[in-house]
């Protein structure tokens, strides 16, 4: 079953013109997209895994720990694989010249790291929780509160990038991009409530396990 | 087994938290004639789509598949946006053909990803950077079968300056690109 949105969900307007309209062709990944991009280990400095210390103080909101291992379809653990997380501050602003919300930038906080997971596919980010911000797709759109993510995998087959949500959230019931998933894909999308991930008196903590396909899988039904 | 986590759009706030400086030079080892891969993406109504990421991954110009690192980013990866007039360029190395493991032959060719508000998925798809003729028992290019469609994944070389291979990638309606799954 497939879990991935379609690419055309007319409630996400801007799907309308970007969506192909022909089928795409069903290929196996060639020998060059089973490999993929390395990252060295010195690309990612340990302090790009922590959100909260690139300003002078800290920044405002509820600081969290989000923990998770990067796996693919058989469980086996995405080793040395470059995650890239981006999001808007606490009060939902990105610092970004098309973002036109009008909330404050905070001077402490870029909303923009990555990590390598380790050995066992594990990641530690620390951050504060974005805050929802409005979009125009529709009347009084709000987007729930999301951190972006980039994967790599260990092979170009493997690339994704998705969002993730947190538990409770109302707004993930009038989400177009949160809903276009299919039902059995949703859940996949929210990250669990991990206390004892966070720091005691400081941050909250949060697990997210996130999976990305085999990097050879073979084309069903071909 | 587990599910795979479900594709969600890269919104329009990436650019400076994926960008890379020089993100379009694509780094390699060895030696190769440089070229430059260019065009511009367009939506369904044949506008230029200015908040697009665009990826590439290549073999290297005798065809091996990169491994490395120059010590500051991955060989063979190409990422860089599209600009307000929906256009992108990737400076890279003419990449060799290579085989597959039953044999079959696969074409020169650039590995392409597009991330873009409005995609719920990126899309993915092949440029190749020889003509129809020489590219014909490509595995992909024998998938799509209809040439019409075909010519849709086929960069044209510039007739002024052969180092330059024009492709424009049209995401719907009238000469929409082919795009793939795996
Ligand atoms: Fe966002």
């Amino acid at each position: 079953m497939d879990v991935h949105p379609p690419y055309l969900y007319p409630d996400y307007k801007s799907t309308r013109l970007r969506a192909p309209s022909e089928p795409l062709v069903r290929v196996a990944p060639s020998p060059l997209e089973a490999t993929g991009p390395v990252f060295p280990k010195h690309f990612v400095k340990d302090s790009e895994a922590d959100l909260t210390t690139w300003g002078r103080s800290a920044p405002l909101g509820e600081k969290m720990v989000l923990v998770g291992r990067l796996l693919d379809e058989d469980g086996r653990p995405v080793r040395r694989s470059l995650i890239e997380v981006w999001q808007a501050n606490a009060s939902g602003k990105y610092p970004h010249p098309v973002d036109d919300h009008e909330a404050p930038l905070d001077p402490n906080f870029l909303g923009k790291g990555q990590v390598l997971t380790d050995d066992e596919g594990r990641y530690r980010i620390v951050t504060v929780k974005p805050g929802a911000y409005p979009w125009q797709n529709h009347a009084f759109g709000w987007r729930p509160a999301h951190i972006h993510f980039s994967l790599f995998g260990n092979a170009y087959a493997q690339r994704l990038i998705t969002q993730m949500f947190f538990p409770g959230d109302p707004l993930l019931a009038i989400d177009p991009i949160f809903q276009s998933v299919p039902e059995a894909g949703r859940r996949l999308l929210i990250a669990d409530l991990d206390l004892e991930q966070g720091v005691e008196g400081v941050a909250l903590g949060y697990r997210w396990d996130m999976v990305v396909r085999g990097p050879r899988a073979t084309p069903m039904g071909v | 087994m587990p599910k795979p986590t479900p594709s969600q759009t890269v919104g329009p706030f990436f650019a400076r938290e994926l960008l890379w400086k020089d993100g379009g030079g694509v780094l390699f080892p060895g030696r190769g004639d440089r070229i430059t891969l260019t065009g511009r993406v367009f939506d369904g109504n044949g506008a230029p789509i200015y908040d697009a990421l665009f990826e590439t991954w290549q073999a290297d110009a005798v065809g091996k598949f990169p491994s490395g690192d120059d010590g500051s980013r991955p060989y063979g990866y190409g990422r860089v946006s599209t600009d307000s007039d929906g256009r992108y360029a990737v400076e890279t190395v003419m990449p060799g053909s290579f085989t597959g493991p039953g044999g079959e032959r696969y074409a020169p060719q650039i590995s392409v990803a597009i991330f873009a508000r409005g995609l719920l998925k990126g899309l993915r798809t092949r440029v190749f950077l020889a003509p129809l003729e020489l590219i014909k028992d490509d595995p992909l290019a024998r998938a799509i079968g209809d040439p019409d469609r075909l010519r849709t994944l086929i960069a044209a070389r510039d007739a002024g300056d052969p180092k330059i291979y024009r492709w424009d990638v049209r995401l719907r309606g009238a000469g929409e690109a082919v795009f793939i799954e795996f």
